[in-house]
């Protein structure tokens, strides 16, 4: 794809929303909240309609199909439009800010490229019936970024130059605050509640005659193994705004919160490891857990969320 | 996360949640003073403000690992890390400073890895450690293993340790607020200046806010974005150097910015040294392994301004590369070879890089060459310190200390980096000298807490900048009437204007000539544009134009510093490359250039004390 010599552009369909100015504090949760059915619906914050102005915005920038569709958004800020607002910072998929929705799908801006998720068909956002079309496949879909490369190549053959569309949306599951801007304090305050910082024995080895040895806790490769995937989480929403309990608005600690929970639970060092199960072997903790596995098919960071999921609810079940 | 409410006085604030930001402000917290204070019932008044959520921190993008003489994997002795750190740096270096630094470093690698940091293992379970360009045993003879790291995902690790570490302590934070002011009244008696807060943007309500402090750090990382072809994110913008200038005060050595020789190609990705540390080798279109040329020895693990030289001397005699994905475009690349690496230990051990030139290049580093170029990576010079992280002015050949003012990591110049900073040293530094400050912070609002009432002179001087700033917002803000219509100016396109200036005449190599046109384009063209940016769009919350129109002010007010001072050092030395001075000149330029935002150079002696200036060679 490379090799193409005409000049190609993209269509970004932006769903797009500004604040009212004068903000009024929302109200906290309440928890006698009606809670939505998993699969429809918003979360409690994102169910409260967002007070402001919401349209759909479409853009067209010259794009090549390796470009990401990060690199698009930035051409559009520095040529087309300054006040599009979205977060991004490294560019290159170890920062975690930059979660959207691309096709209804939420991954990182950075990672994504034209190729993988530009679609044929430049119709409306929504149809007669009001239907959007997500671009989620039905069901197993755990490649979805060759599902979409297919459809580019559909896109590609129209002849005029545009690779397709691709439909931006904030990252589900989370109040929008502005254009694709998400408020994930929700998920942040989730990580904190459960204590995610190593609580180790605070003990320093000695040789046998009693003099200090070592001074870092020893942690053979084997031991290492057991937890590595899971610290390498960078936190990114991705997850959370794929799971359908989490996103669907149920009372659910999140995908996001029990990796890092898992993360202490499966080091050597930690000696918490009781108290952490406890801590999530709850209603809204990997009770409401239901193993659709949506939270794998896009983790940044390969981390097998569904199965690490997996893994944590057999060791709670099982302590 | 954001406060609820402001204090009407903080004891310190601390500015930026990086590896310097968050170790700043555990050693404060965690400091005797502070343990002492609490325990007579008095809580410190702290506050971390951050124009990033703290996770999203650049210091989680460090790859390759952090220099410390374990001697897990061999022998080792941190006099030889002082050496190489000194050698390294070009004898730029403060030798004090680097001197703590070699000493402490084993103490700072095994602190984080107590407080949870997933190091790699050795199999007796062990901190693992890898060979790093110019890292040595024996004061400069064969490479030794000095970096612990965590596959390569080092920074990640110690970001997200240190974040734990503050959750676990309560420390609160102001999050994606950009602090606009830094605040300096008169000391009593003509006395020094000293720190009286911040002013900061809110972005979230779009509300300009005073911050009244006794003691303030700035941590706000470094100025990648100067230059087009950059390693560091989009949020490097130099804002606490800038700061600094706007404030009065001078910066340090800010004509040193070590580009990093292997980036991907023009994305600018950066590809670890530790994919040369593990067996990749650079080659020119002939294919020769060319390193070995230009330092015997060393070849591949040279410092990194040596290899980024070789590179543009490579191209410049013809013997580039073009990127693949641009074969039409310049041959300014050379390949980097990994395909020498088997397959499962690049796996293992370069998962990160791996995974970049896949998602990035298109390629597979088993089978295919990958394209290289030096990318901006870091800025050895900042805002000059001493080794308790205090802020201070170079003036009548003495260090006067701004009361109350520290900084650490990236932003800030302790010169242990000298001329050119080793691979592994920078969350050293980071970590080291965040603590270190943090400490003396505590140490120093132990003797004298905040007891509630506020200092009256302070809140005059921050009020009065907070209104300054909020009446320049509502002007950024006024008359905006959406995007639609022929594009005017914008700071997005005018960054990317400055990127491609400042490294058309500044990166890897420049002169006189180079440096003056560079300098006549910011001041006549660049800063007057930027002077008049407008946002296009009026609703204040969340307006990332605003902040983007004040980095692009920063930058382009930092950019004339670093080419002021490049153009006031006669010489080369370490990653400064002046092609019309091409020796390094130790009768004159042995010190530390100091620039102020007037121009004004002058020069501070270098601190040796173990190891005379020699000739570097690799």
């Amino acid at each position: 794809m490379s090799d193409m010599t005409a000049p190609t552009t993209v269509i970004l369909r932006v769903h797009r929303f500004t604040p009212r100015p004068e903000r009024e504090r929302a109200r906290a949760a309440s928890p006698f909240a009606r809670k939505a059915s998993p699969f429809g619906g918003s979360s409690a914050s994102a169910r409260r309609k967002p007070r402001g102005k919401q349209w759909v915005q479409e853009y067209v920038v010259p794009a090549r199909p390796q470009d990401t569709v990060l690199d698009c958004l930035l051409a559009v800020k520095r040529t087309l439009d300054p006040s599009l607002a979205f977060r991004y910072s490294c560019g290159h998929g170890m920062c975690g800010s930059d979660a959207v929705a691309i096709n209804g799908e939420p991954t990182l801006l950075c990672t994504a490229t034209v190729a993988q998720w530009a679609k044929a068909g430049a119709g409306p956002a929504a149809d007669d019936e009001g239907f959007r079309r997500t671009g989620i496949p039905a069901q197993g879909g755990d490649d979805a970024g060759d599902q979409g490369a297919a459809d580019a190549q559909d896109s590609a053959d129209a002849g005029d130059g545009s690779l397709g569309v691709i439909e931006l949306a904030p990252l589900p599951g989370f109040p929008p605050l502005r254009d694709l801007i998400a408020d994930i304090d929700p998920m942040l305050d989730q990580i904190r509640r459960l204590k995610p910082y190593l609580q180790a024995d605070g003990v320093l080895a000695t040789t046998e005659d009693g003099k200090i040895d070592v001074f870092e806790y020893l942690q053979d490769p084997g031991q290492l193994a057991r937890y590595e995937t899971l610290s390498n989480c960078i936190a990114c929403g991705v997850c959370e705004g794929a799971c359908p309990v989490y996103a669907g608005g149920d009372a659910f600690i999140g995908p996001a919160a029990l990796i890092a929970a898992s993360r202490f639970v499966n080091d050597s060092r930690d000696t918490k490891a009781m108290e952490r199960m406890d801590a999530i072997d709850t209603e809204d903790g990997v009770a409401a857990c239901q193993s659709v596995r949506a939270c794998s098919r896009q983790c940044p960071r390969g981390i097998d969320v569904g199965e690490e999921m997996w893994q944590i609810v057999a060791k709670v079940r099982e302590r | 996360m954001s406060p609820k409410h402001l204090e009407e006085m903080y004891d310190a604030v601390i500015v930026g949640a990086g590896a310097a930001g968050l170790s700043a402000a555990l050693g404060l917290l965690r400091s005797p003073a502070m343990a002492e204070l609490k325990a007579n019932g008095t809580e410190p008044k702290v506050l971390v403000i951050s124009k990033l959520q703290p996770l999203r921190s650049h210091t989680g993008s460090a790859e390759g690992g952090i220099a410390a003489s374990l001697g897990n994997a061999e022998a080792d002795d941190w006099r030889w890390h002082y050496y190489d750190t000194v050698k390294g740096g070009d004898w730029l270096v403060d030798q004090d400073a680097a001197k703590l630094l070699a000493q402490y470093a084993p103490e700072t690698v095994v602190n984080l890895e107590r407080q949870g940091v997933a190091f790699s293992r050795l199999d007796d379970g062990h901190i693992a450690q890898r060979r790093f360009g110019g890292h040595t045993r024996d004061y400069g003879k064969e490479p030794v293993k000095r970096a612990a790291y965590a596959a390569d995902r080092i920074g990640h690790q110690i970001l997200h340790t240190l974040w734990q570490q503050c959750v676990a302590l309560g420390v609160r934070f102001a999050e994606e607020w950009y602090v606009t002011d830094l605040v300096l009244e008169d000391g009593a008696d003509g006395a020094d200046r000293r720190v009286a807060g911040v002013v900061a943007l809110d972005t979230h309500s779009g509300q300009v806010k005073a911050v009244r402090a006794r003691h303030v750090l700035l941590a706000t990382g470094g100025a990648g974005r100067l230059f087009h072809t950059t390693s560091n994110s989009w949020d490097l913008t130099g804002d606490g150097m800038a700061l600094a200038l706007a404030a009065g005060l001078q910066l340090e050595d800010v004509e040193f910015v070590q580009f990093h020789p292997t980036g991907l190609a023009h994305t600018g990705i950066l590809l670890s040294e530790a994919a040369r540390a593990e067996g990749g080798v650079l080659r020119n279109k002939d294919g020769e392994a060319f390193m070995e040329r230009y330092a015997p020895g060393h070849a591949d693990l040279a410092a990194r301004d040596v290899v980024s030289r070789s590179i543009m001397a490579e191209v410049d005699a013809g013997r580039g590369v073009a990127d693949p994905k641009d074969p039409d475009g310049p041959r300014d690349c050379v390949w980097l070879d990994m395909t020498g690496i088997p397959a499962e230990r690049m796996e293992g051990t370069l998962p990160q890089v791996v995974e970049t030139i896949r998602a990035y290049a298109d390629l597979d580093p088993a089978k295919d060459l990958v394209p290289v170029k030096p990318t901006a990576h870091y800025t050895m010079g900042g805002i000059p310190v001493d080794t308790d992280g205090a802020v201070y002015q170079w003036r009548d050949g003495a260090r006067h200390t701004v009361e109350g003012l520290f900084a650490a990591g990236e932003c800030s110049c302790v010169s242990v980096h000298g001329a050119n900073r080793l691979g592994g040293n920078s969350l050293l530094d980071a970590c080291l000298f965040g603590t270190r400050a943090g400490r003396a912070i505590a140490a120093r609002i132990a003797e004298a807490p905040v007891a509630g009432e506020p200092d009256p002179t302070s809140a005059d001087a921050v009020d009065q900048a907070s209104r300054a700033r909020g009446e320049q917002l509502a002007q950024l803000l006024a008359g905006a009437d959406g995007a639609n219509g022929a594009m005017d100016d914008n700071p997005y396109a005018l960054m990317a204007r400055l990127g491609g200036v400042m490294e058309r005449a500044a990166a890897v190599r420049c002169d006189a000539a180079s440096l003056a046109a560079a300098l006549e384009e910011l001041r006549g063209d660049l800063e007057p544009r930027a002077e008049v940016l407008r946002a296009h769009e009026g609703t204040a919350a969340l307006n990332q134009e605003v902040t983007a129109i004040w980095e692009v002010r920063h930058l382009v007010e930092l950019g004339e510093a670093v080419l002021v001072a490049s153009d006031a050092r006669h010489e080369s030395r370490g990653s400064l490359k002046r092609t019309d001075f091409p020796e390094r000149d130790d009768e004159r330029f042995l010190a530390h250039s100091m620039t102020d935002a007037s121009g004004a150079v002058s020069w501070q002696p270098v601190h040796i004390e173990d190891y005379p200036p020699q000739a570097r060679e690799y």
